[in-house]
């Protein structure tokens, strides 16, 4: 089962700066891998949802980049600035807010693991 | 694993622009991403524009442009100044009512000792006819906004057409 758009809809720059805080720097392919992987490919990022949103971090400057040569090509890695970090955090904790406010509005039993 | 040649990368780059990428930086994105992927998926024999033709139709819905729109948009989001119904209200007070205002004041400070409150016709006079009625009719639009609300259309079409993509 993957989750519907709406679902996915603005978290995916909580998302992507989660990401970044705990694996330091990362490229666009690795991050899609990750969340796969992270998910059990419950949640898979398009490449058209992805590389617009990384832009809009660089040009938010939420982010830092790094170019690194391989033959012909570039690759373009992604590191918190030190605003990113701020902002992560105030991200996630938004979103774990938000969901507890649906847990409660939803009435859903949290599992117990 | 299949082994891109340098005429290979350049095709897809020539490609992803002129499939309507114009941003740099998507370009050399997308084409590291496409690359990754076709080292991994693809045999050492196997055929390399068909593979390619394959892969890139999963990016996009109806064209690539798509992402180059998704961009633009993305960036330009945060860069306009949104004031909700109160600044905009207190903005258009301060242009047009501001002045007048501020004149007065400073009319009456200075001529405070010679005239005390007998302020000349004129200053009243424009003082009414631009700064009164003005503020007069903003406060009432202010006020009635389910009426005279200009902020409001009366109907929202989305006419872009325009999906995100997740």
């Amino acid at each position: 089962m993957t989750y519907s758009t709406e679902l996915l809809k603005g978290t995916l720059k909580t998302i992507i700066l989660k990401l970044l805080a705990d694996n330091k720097k990362m490229y666009g392919y690795e991050i899609t891998q990750k969340v796969k992987e992270l998910t059990s490919d419950k949640i898979q990022l398009t490449e058209g949802a992805l590389y617009p949103t990384l832009h809009a971090l660089e040009a938010d400057k939420l982010v830092t980049t790094e170019i690194e040569y391989i033959g012909k090509r570039m690759r373009k890695y992604y590191r918190l600035s030190q605003e990113g970090k701020i902002k992560t955090k105030e991200k996630v904790k938004e979103l774990s807010n938000f969901m507890e406010s649906m847990v409660s509005l939803l009435d859903i039993k949290p599992k117990k693991f | 694993m299949y082994c891109l040649s340098d005429l290979e990368v350049d095709f897809i780059l020539k490609d992803i622009i002129a499939r309507g990428i114009t941003t740099e930086d998507i370009q050399y994105n997308l084409l590291d991403h496409i690359c990754i992927i076709i080292e991994q998926n693809l045999e050492q024999n196997g055929d390399f524009k068909e593979f390619y033709y394959s892969i890139i139709k999963t990016f996009y819905r109806h064209d690539l442009s798509e992402i180059e729109a998704e961009t633009c948009i993305l960036s330009n989001y945060n860069k306009h100044v949104v004031l909700n119904r109160k600044q905009f209200f207190f903005l258009i007070f301060l242009i047009f009512i501001g002045p007048f205002i501020a004149y007065n004041i400073l009319w009456i400070d200075l001529n405070w000792q010679s005239s005390r409150w007998h302020i000349p016709i004129e200053i009243w006079g424009n003082s009414v006819a631009y700064a009164l009625w003005p503020s007069l009719i903003f406060l009432v639009i202010f006020l009635t906004p389910e009426k005279f609300d200009p902020l409001i259309p009366k109907k929202i079409n989305d006419s872009s057409g325009h999906k995100a993509f997740y």
